[in-house]
């Protein structure tokens, strides 16, 4: 009964926050629009999204077609990282699992520099394909050997396959690279996670994807809550392990597929956003996953907006500005927060 | 960083092209002992007891030493032998490749060629050879502990470059009046009388020396870059960008944003990465490259970028850009 009570009154102060996250990343998105390394007064950004401006100014350009574009794809990315880290926290029942561990970007990179040596393709547009392919095939990869042997895929298989299979992706990456000047140019692209330079195209590109697997994953708490027990205790309630962890990385290859093959490997959102929602929301996945989704995009929109004001009239990359805020914050995680295991 | 100055020209790391099949030592200058003594690009002065007569040398530099009959023993690139500008063409039959990407070296290859001098420009904005700059890998700046290192500094002009090479060519015993040498400093001389009249002819034209990347653009600075210099010299206003990255001063990076900060009548694109469908597939490809008016005027011509070291391919450059600045409009941009 009194777990019951607890819970009820955790809920009823989780349903209002999810709202007032909802507020802040139309704020931070809001942000996303109106700052940027070009100075444009907010009236000229109105009018630009308002559809005033006539379309030539090149206001209205930077406006709709550059800021908009990355805006969206921050958010739907972001959401993408975080809940799909959550998934895969859960389900390995690893609190240091994240999307690259599982060999999600190696096996972009190494799809990425095959279909150029192999195929001869060429452009951006094209390469988020293959990307896609090779981060859903790495993840299945991983599943797969993790999957061999008679107790399926634990925990500890997983992160070894996964270790493995980012090993192996890695080599014939490098491989290619030394012995292929074009590949390693096109393949810059990739190295350092980065919103800058993906338009319109991108974004129709993965955003189905996205967003059907954002809408799936909500899906997924109660059968994440029953694995965390454990799987034994799983498998007393009647739940079908093994099943349930194939569709949870089905989920993640596509979310995290689509993620890195738009805009390259981006660190710590992945990791970090879930230990965020857990120590707000307790080991519930019914609300840690909606909340991943909502703090991700805030934390990666905001990484990109520092990352644009602080270097004009150039921009650091999304992913270098994760990468140095989110060091000591996981550190600060670590030393000082609750590392509640997943 | 300092990957960026061959920004587009990295290279596939040296796939041992094994070049060993000739006989050995093609040096050939049967120079005078010694003692020898050349004022390095830094304003040291190298001396040894005894002439060098086992080179290895960065590209650029091997081919401006080739060009006065110096041949030598190795060589290292930044990017396939096959491709760099400064080496397409020769004939490297006898000379062992040590690297064809930026940063890589093989030094254990350099090593076993017993080098007596190495051959690399000095570069005053990293304070630091060709091949022994940040960001290239530790292995291979072992290269310094083989032998002196010696070359003309990539400072304020091309022609102090080559007339720096042909100063060590002379000291290391070469004939430098042969009849071609002379004949390519002719063409040059020639080359630039046209230039200099075609820039007279518009003196409101301005030009900037770009290279567009998938997610910035970047501007050179003439200060870091010897044939800009040479041209602000020689009469083009090449814009100076106002605010080149303090760690890399070669270049100012422009966020895809800010891609129209400056509005030039004619764009010089980076050589690395020109081609005749470049500007077209850039304005196709970022909704902002075409409010550059030169970029939608199609006003680009290829830029030399940081690899010329003789008279005879600067005389080649300096033509095409002629016949740019010809056809080019110098009220584009304003």
């Amino acid at each position: 009964m009194r777990s019951a009570t607890v819970r009820a009154r955790r809920a009823l102060a989780l349903g209002p926050g999810l709202a007032v996250l909802c507020v802040i990343l139309a704020l931070v998105a809001f942000l996303s629009v109106t700052l940027g390394s070009r100075d444009i007064g907010l009236p000229e950004v109105l009018r630009a999204l308002a559809g005033l401006g006539g379309g030539t100014a090149i206001e209205d350009t930077v406006t709709l077609e550059l800021r908009v574009p990355r805006t969206l794809l921050g958010i739907l990315v972001g959401a993408a990282l975080g809940v799909a880290g959550a998934i895969l926290q859960g389900v390995t029942r690893n609190p240091l699992a994240d999307t690259g561990i599982m060999g999600v970007n190696s096996g972009a990179a190494a799809c990425v520099v095959l279909a150029i040596t192999v195929l001869g393709v060429r452009g951006v547009s094209v390469y988020i394909w293959f990307a896609f392919a090779g981060a859903i095939l790495a993840t299945l990869l991983v599943y797969a050997i993790a999957s061999l042997g008679r107790e399926g895929a634990t925990p500890v298989k997983l992160a070894l396959a996964g270790a493995a299979v980012t090993a192996g992706m890695g080599s014939l990456t490098t491989g290619i690279v030394m012995t292929n000047v074009d590949a390693l140019n096109e393949l810059r692209f990739w190295q350092v996670g980065s919103l800058a330079g993906r338009y319109a195209p991108i974004l129709t590109g993965v955003a189905p994807f996205l967003i059907a697997g954002l809408i799936a994953s909500l899906a997924c708490g109660r059968a994440l809550n029953g694995l965390a027990l454990g799987e034994d205790v799983a498998r007393g309630l009647g739940q079908r392990v093994g099943l349930t962890r194939a569709a949870a990385f089905a989920l993640v290859a596509v979310l995290a597929g689509a993620a890195t093959a738009a805009c390259g490997p981006i660190v710590f959102v992945g990791l970090i956003v879930p230990h965020l929602a857990r120590f707000i929301c307790g080991p519930d996945y019914r609300w840690i996953l909606p909340y991943a989704m909502l703090l991700s995009p805030i934390i990666l929109l905001l990484a990109d907006v520092v990352g644009r004001v602080v270097a004009a009239p150039g921009e650091l990359q999304v992913g270098v500005v994760l990468g140095v805020l989110g060091a000591p914050v996981f550190v600060g995680i670590v030393r000082y927060g609750r590392l509640s295991e997943a | 960083m300092r990957t960026w100055r061959p920004i587009l020209a990295v290279a596939a790391l040296s796939l041992s092209l094994a070049a060993c099949g000739s006989t050995d030592t093609p040096a050939e200058t049967a120079a005078s002992a010694g003692p020898w003594q050349f004022t390095n690009g830094n304003g040291e002065v190298v001396k040894a007891d005894k002439t060098p007569t086992r080179i290895i040398a960065h590209a650029g530099e091997a081919a401006a030493l080739m060009s006065f009959g110096i041949k030598p023993v190795g060589i290292y690139a930044d990017e396939p032998v096959k491709t760099d500008p400064n080496l397409k063409g020769l004939d490297l039959t006898g000379i062992e490749i040590l690297g064809e990407e930026w940063g890589k070296i093989d030094v254990e290859k350099a090593a076993s060629l017993r080098p007596d001098l190495i051959v690399a420009d000095w570069w005053p904005a990293e304070k630091a050879h060709s091949g022994l700059e940040e960001g290239v890998d530790e292995k291979s700046k072992k290269l310094k502990e083989l032998a002196p290192i010696v070359g003309a500094s990539q400072g304020k002009s091309i022609l102090d470059l080559a007339e720096g090479y042909e100063n060590l060519a002379k000291s290391l015993g070469a004939k430098v009046d042969a009849p071609e040498i002379a004949a390519s400093k002719k063409r040059f001389e020639d080359a630039l009388a046209k230039f200099k009249e075609a820039t007279a002819a518009k003196p409101n034209l301005t030009v900037l020396a770009m290279s567009p990347s998938d997610d910035k653009v970047y501007v050179a600075n003439p200060a870091y870059a010897p044939e800009l210099l040479d041209f602000q010299q020689w009469g083009l206003k090449v814009v100076n960008p106002d605010t080149p990255d303090p760690g890399f001063p070669y270049w100012e990076n422009l966020s895809w944003e800010n891609a129209d900060k400056y509005q030039p009548d004619l764009i010089l694109w980076d050589g690395r990465s020109y081609t005749e469908t470049a500007n077209a597939e850039w304005g196709k490809k970022q909704p902002t490259w075409f409010a550059i008016k030169a970029a939608k005027a199609g006003a680009v011509v290829s830029w030399p970028a940081y690899w010329l070291h003789t008279y005879g391919h600067f005389a080649t450059e300096l033509e095409k850009l002629t016949t740019a600045i010809k056809a080019a409009d110098e009220n584009i941009g304003s």
